[in-house]
């Protein structure tokens, strides 16, 4: 068990320093917008801008999904088959990057991450304990669970911003998913109160 | 505009309210600061009814500004004459063409009216402060400790002195608005220029003025807003003592912030894949409200440890970042130009 809280505690290190990252060059971008005076430059110049950001923040959004990819099988694996597991993905999304481009070998990991979040939901939903997680209770769990779907999701959803119609429609998904995760999580006894209430009612009319 | 609408009512009631929430907000105030250099409080039992009456003052205000906007709705429309009306549509129909999110044609029956959400210009502070002000009365009622009752008053008479000071909604309604809607009601335009202005105006009014996400994005962003103040605020105290009842308080405003900031980002985006079309715009307030939110995240996520004595403090602190997060975030629409500048 050692062994699986130094991993969490690496993991949680790592995804800290990324997201700082980031938010450094978010706020790079924030002054050097207002210096060169973006807003007021023609289309073509703060497309050219937009790209320039876009390759200075893509090494850091790779890192965030492929740990995304290794955070999420920590639910479901006992620690010391984690590993292996992110050892193996990240070497399989390694291939599939050269053979058929980088965008691909994200695609694989984040696919691979819907496919276990999927399942983890599946199993907090089905009541199961073999699930890790820091907190107890049904509603909690399957709440999390979602939350979790709702983010993979997203970052999913992100790769298909050009096709509007698959793009929204896993947006929306993804909103759905997120809200009702927030709900089950943060108010799980309200949520258990109304269930409740709602049986005690079909019971008391005899349903 | 004084024809058109009751302009003068409205500022003169308006007046009259923020008159009197500058008044009992100041008095809550100066007895917050004497309640927080004390061991006893003054008046314990009845130092709800100020509170009380800062937050009734703010729901009527904000009712009064309702009104406001429904007699906007009523009375200003955009109207065109009759004979224009099919080169218009046929107009309208041509540059929708080959367009993801168009203009709907114009309906001489129905002409476009604005559906102004109440919460533009300086009338977003006032919900913001409301929110807060209900939030504290609710919390001044439930929590016992007299020195955050006082912290909660002192927000109080703060927020209403910049409402009052800096941005009354009521002395002069909202400008920017009105200065765009004015030459539309100059008389003696020609045709043409006419045509012209309701070119401009009418985009604006389909995708900000009357658009459906104005009605959700902002409000659950100020709602968080005012919630990340109290979770700042009982922050503040878990750094002071370790008090059970008022992380439990901080951690359940915590809860509700975080979920009205991500379903507020959330039903952002769609409204700027409409208004933007669909790429990472590197706007600076978007790039600024994801920090705070990662910022957030990681509160909520420090949190399930705050039973440990460090995770306590750290917990706190985080969540002071938060509020330091959000002012930054908030200024950000002054200082940097984007799609979300109030400059």
């Amino acid at each position: 068990m050692k062994k699986k809280g130094s991993y969490d505690y690496y993991l949680i290190l790592a995804t800290v320093g990324v997201l700082f990252v980031i938010s450094l060059i978010c706020v790079f971008g924030m002054f050097y917008f207002k210096a060169a005076q973006i807003q007021q430059m023609a289309p073509a110049v703060k497309a050219a801008y937009m790209n320039r950001m876009n390759t200075v923040v893509a090494p850091f959004v790779i890192m965030l999904i492929a740990l995304l990819g290794i955070c999420i099988p920590k639910r479901l694996l006992p620690a010391r088959w984690l590993d292996w597991f992110a050892g193996g993905l990240l070497v399989v999304a390694s291939g599939v990057s050269v053979v058929m481009g980088v965008l691909k070998g994200l695609l694989v990991v984040l696919f691979a991450a819907l496919v276990l979040q999927v399942v983890v939901l599946g199993l907090a939903v089905a009541g199961s304990r073999r699930l890790h997680f820091e907190k107890t209770g049904y509603w909690v769990r399957v709440g999390s669970s979602l939350v979790h779907l709702g983010l993979v999701l997203f970052v999913l959803d992100l790769f298909f911003y050009e096709q509007q119609t698959l793009h929204l429609v896993l947006f929306w998904i993804t909103t759905g998913a997120t809200v009702a995760g927030m709900l089950c999580c943060f108010y799980s006894e309200s949520v258990v109160r109304l269930i409740k209430g709602s049986r005690q009612r079909n019971a008391d009319a005899g349903l | 505009m004084d024809s058109l609408l009751p302009m003068t009512a409205f500022t003169l009631a308006g007046r009259f309210i923020m008159h009197a929430l500058l008044v009992f907000s100041c008095a809550a105030g100066i007895s917050g600061v004497v309640d927080l250099f004390r061991s006893t409080p003054l008046f314990a039992r009845r130092s709800g009814i100020l509170p009380g009456c800062v937050a009734v003052l703010f729901v009527g205000g904000f009712l009064w500004i309702c009104w406001f906007h429904y007699q906007i709705f009523t009375h200003i429309s955009l109207e065109l004459p009759a004979g224009m009306v099919d080169w218009l549509n046929r107009q309208l129909a041509a540059a929708n063409r080959g367009q993801a999110y168009g203009l709907p044609l114009y309906d001489p029956v129905s002409p476009p009216r604005y559906c102004i959400p109440v919460w533009i210009e300086n009338e977003k502070y006032f919900f913001w402060f409301m929110s807060f002000g209900l939030m504290a009365f609710w919390t001044h009622c439930r929590m016992e400790n007299h020195r955050l009752r006082a912290v909660l008053r002192i927000f109080l008479g703060i927020q209403a002195c910049i409402l009052f000071f800096v941005a009354d909604p009521f002395q002069n309604p909202l400008p920017k608005f009105f200065a765009e809607i004015a030459p539309w009601f100059d008389a003696g335009q020609n045709p043409m220029a006419r045509f012209g202005l309701f070119m401009r105006l009418y985009p604006k009014m389909v995708f900000y003025y009357n658009a459906e996400y104005m009605w959700f994005h902002p409000p659950l962003l100020f709602l968080s807003y005012a919630a990340i103040t109290m979770t700042f605020i009982a922050s503040i105290f878990m750094l002071a003592r370790r008090e059970q009842s008022v992380e439990a308080m901080g951690y359940a405003y915590a809860k509700f912030g975080y979920f009205m900031l991500t379903l507020g980002m959330l039903l952002g985006y769609p409204w700027a894949l409409k208004a933007w079309g669909p790429n990472w715009w590197w706007d600076p307030k978007i790039c600024s409200s994801i920090m705070m939110w990662a910022i957030f995240s990681t509160y909520l996520h420090t949190r399930l440890y705050a039973n440990k004595k460090w995770m306590w403090y750290f917990t706190s602190v985080l969540g002071i970042l938060c509020f330091a997060a959000m002012v930054f975030t908030f200024l950000a629409s002054f200082f940097f130009p984007g799609e979300h500048t109030f400059q």
